[in-house]
């Protein structure tokens, strides 16, 4: 890389890259008379000279990361005290926002609908992934095809799927009610009724799988056809293949998937949000936490009251992943141990 | 050939590029054009209006800076602007960044004034002569907030029952003499709808449905929902629960979950079920005529006021828009002008003129003949006893929990005495802090 006859436009960068282990090899002869500890001080001075660049460089990203995550995260902790509203800086009022969060009963409809949701579609989008996977793993001509067109859904924006089922759903000529009408069901309201709102919504949630059958498919990839041909011989059949060689060397993948499954259903919000109009009908049915949360903070003016919320979907994310990490020694198979 | 897809690959990345540079390029030019003329100022006015509202804004535009040439308007669409979805101008103020002048929902303005906001217009009213006297009451009193204007009204509405004349033929009731009473409307409902199964065929009328928002119902049952005087809401009022019990024992009757199955199903537009003939009864504003004008002239109808438990003291609610000025906007003097003219009589003609949005100006109406047509007269004939919704900060919250109580009661989870002692308590507290 360092070709200093080279002449081309990037002639600039090479050069102050080829004057660096310049500046070290000067510094360097310098500190050799001194003790140890002031070798070791000045060793890091040095290799800061030798990372200055390399910060310069990345320096946009960390300016970014610092201005548009940290301090609004860091602030949004101190936000959660107080009666902040966006337009006015409100007052400290300490943990009041959190007590009254425990008695605000839409708060706890919205942990409700939020939990009954990630309870069926994180498993659910599970074993629908890996027997989608599995599927799109056999040996099958146009294989390719198929592939693509169960991840095809996942390209469709969350606000035009929404509007696609508001039509596939429609209770009076959707074409689900038409197809169960066919063989004699008739169909509920769907997204008008109490019962089966939340049901319709994990129903679409699954259909853009496509993003996790993707991963589990990297993941059938990496399991060596060793085992299947040792399980062949042994006379293995399908199931036994299925459940003792595919499925726990699938595991990590699972694992992957199981946490951010459960990321994603917690903070599901566009698809409800556009479905009901940001209004959670039916009867508050399908309000879902990050919808509560938003609307707090940029309609009712409790951008304080919505940080804490913030700060208590966090906790709440937080202990389950480290439920699943924990429980993950016992029953995620990594290759090679 | 790999090469040369390689070379193809980079002309495509370097044609994009330039295409991309000389699109800014045009982009930034399109938009300094617009400084062009030093003397003039230029007012930046934030609105959600399309189609014929959009075109009607344009005019008054063109007519203000005809008369103004020294200010020029740079008209922004801003989707849902005002429409409940103000988290555009929100950020915008607090970034110390916000338009000059902004299309406003008026009920929201006394919430925005509490919050300090908006720009105090009291003293450029005083000074340039705008007054009470030119505007109805109601929308006046709309756009102040403890004494102090904040918003210059611009166009508002009232809600009537529209009914279908030849379907109350068809069952034998006498379109000259809708119904005047609840029981009365009760009564025309069940003979005008058609149920078979789950499945309604049409249904005579659905109390929430369209406008039938509770405030319409709960003033109609002659209860009210907020004391200016204690700054109290008073959902817990006895009339507002014998009105949501009135909804609540109509859903129980028709089975909530078909008739959601039935307005689930149903579209807007040229495919509303009124239009479409699925539905006998609605309640809607004005602008419902023009929708039937265009989607289906030869539908034969007719409105009345929301039926009262008597038959007597008919009322309705009004909202309406407005034009603000959003604390910290720039060219305060130049917006208030353009305020005054759209606010004033002759922005009122013009928009009133194009969008057939009643204006807040009532000799407005008047010249514009809204009083001679059979149906928009009787808009305009129930204005003066209008309610309009609490001016008070929580107006946002008051509203949402009306509408989930109304929601939940039909739904039958809770008891209508329940529900609205709980809104009361939500929307006090916060009304206390």
């Amino acid at each position: 890389m360092l070709l200093p006859e080279n002449q081309s436009s990037g002639g600039a960068v090479i050069k102050v890259k080829g004057n660096m282990p310049l500046a070290e090899n000067m510094n360097s002869p310098k500190t050799e008379p001194n003790n140890q500890i002031n070798i070791t001080a000045k060793k890091r001075l040095a290799n800061w000279g030798k990372y200055k660049t390399g910060f310069l460089f990345a320096s946009p990203w960390i300016i970014g990361l610092l201005v548009f995550y940290a301090i609004p995260l860091v602030s949004s902790i101190y936000f959660s005290f107080t009666t902040y509203s966006i337009l006015q800086p409100g007052e400290f009022i300490g943990l009041q926002n959190y007590k009254e969060l425990m008695n605000d009963e839409l708060f706890w409809k919205s942990v409700y609908n939020t939990v009954y949701f990630a309870v069926f579609y994180v498993p659910l989008g599970i074993i629908f992934g890996v027997a989608l996977a599995m599927m799109l793993n056999m040996k099958v001509k146009g294989m390719a095809v198929y592939r693509t067109i169960f991840f095809l859904p996942t390209l469709v924006p969350h606000v035009a799927l929404a509007v696609l089922w508001m039509w596939l759903l429609n209770p009076g000529f959707g074409l689900v009610n038409g197809i169960l009408s066919t063989i004699g069901i008739e169909g509920p309201s769907w997204l008008g009724s109490e019962t089966w709102s939340k049901p319709s919504l994990i129903l679409m949630s699954l259909w853009g799988i496509g993003q996790a059958v993707v991963i589990y498919l990297a993941g059938l990839g990496d399991i060596p056809e060793d085992y299947y041909d040792a399980a062949n011989v042994d006379g293995a059949n399908w199931f036994q293949k299925t459940f003792h060689i595919t499925l726990p060397l699938l595991t990590p993948v699972i694992f992957f998937n199981l946490v951010m499954g459960i990321i994603g259903a917690f903070q599901q919000f566009t698809l409800p949000y556009t479905l009901t109009q940001g209004k959670g009908t039916p009867a508050n049915s399908l309000t879902f936490y990050v919808m509560y949360l938003y609307d707090n903070g940029f309609k009712f003016f409790k951008m304080g009251y919505a940080s804490a919320m913030a700060w208590v979907l966090f906790l709440i994310v937080m202990a389950l992943t480290a439920f699943v990490f924990i429980t993950s020694k016992r029953w995620v198979h990594y290759q090679g141990k | 050939m790999k090469q040369k897809q390689k070379k193809i690959g980079s002309l495509v990345l370097m044609i994009m590029l330039t295409l991309s540079m000389i699109l800014t390029g045009c982009s930034s030019k399109s938009s300094s054009s617009g400084k062009a003329n030093k003397n003039q100022t230029t007012v930046t006015f934030w609105h959600p209006m399309t189609d014929v509202t959009g075109e009607a804004v344009d005019a008054v535009i063109k007519e203000f800076e005809k008369q103004n040439p020294d200010i020029k308007i740079n008209s922004v669409y801003t989707a849902n602007q005002g429409e409940g979805q103000n988290e555009k101008l929100m950020t915008a103020i607090s970034g110390g960044n916000p338009p000059d002048v902004a299309y406003f929902d008026r009920f929201e303005i006394g919430s925005w004034a509490a919050q300090g906001s908006l720009e105090d217009l009291t003293q450029l009213a005083e000074s340039s002569g705008v007054t009470k006297e030119t505007y109805y009451p109601f929308a006046w009193d709309e756009a102040n907030y403890q004494g102090k204007l904040f918003g210059i009204p611009t166009t508002t509405d009232s809600r009537l029952v529209y009914f279908n004349i030849d379907h109350f033929k068809e069952v034998g009731l006498d379109p000259e003499n809708p119904p005047k009473t609840i029981a009365e409307l009760e009564a025309a409902a069940e003979k005008l709808t058609k149920k078979k199964g789950k499945r309604f065929e049409r249904i005579g009328f659905i109390p929430w449905f369209g406008q039938g928002w509770f405030y319409g119902w709960g003033w109609s049952f002659g209860g009210e929902f907020y004391n200016p005087e204690t700054n109290k809401a008073t959902a817990e009022d006895p009339k507002l629960v014998e009105a949501l019990q009135w909804i609540t024992d109509y859903a129980k009757k028709y089975n909530v979950e078909d008739i959601a199955g039935f307005t689930d199903s149903q579209g807007q537009g040229a495919m509303d079920p009124f239009l479409t003939g699925q539905l006998s009864m609605k309640v809607s504003g004005p602008w419902e005529v023009s929708a039937i004008k265009k989607f289906k002239p030869d539908l034969k109808y007719g409105v009345f006021p929301l039926p009262t438990p008597t038959g007597e003291n008919h009322t309705t609610w009004s909202g309406g828009w407005s034009v603000v000025i959003p604390k910290g906007a720039e060219n305060k003097d130049a917006a208030w002008k353009f305020m005054k003219f759209f606010g004033g009589e002759e922005g009122q003609k013009v928009f009133s003129g194009i969008a057939r949005d009643f204006s807040v100006i009532d000799s407005v109406n008047e010249e514009l003949g809204y009083k001679g047509d059979p149906i928009l007269k009787e808009f305009v004939k129930i204005l003066p006893v209008s309610h309009h919704r609490p001016v008070m900060t929580q107006g946002s919250l008051y509203w949402n929990e009306l509408a989930s109580a109304v929601e939940n009661a039909t739904r039958g989870n809770g008891s209508p005495e329940e529900l609205l002692t709980k809104v009361n308590e939500k929307v006090n507290k916060e009304l206390s802090k």
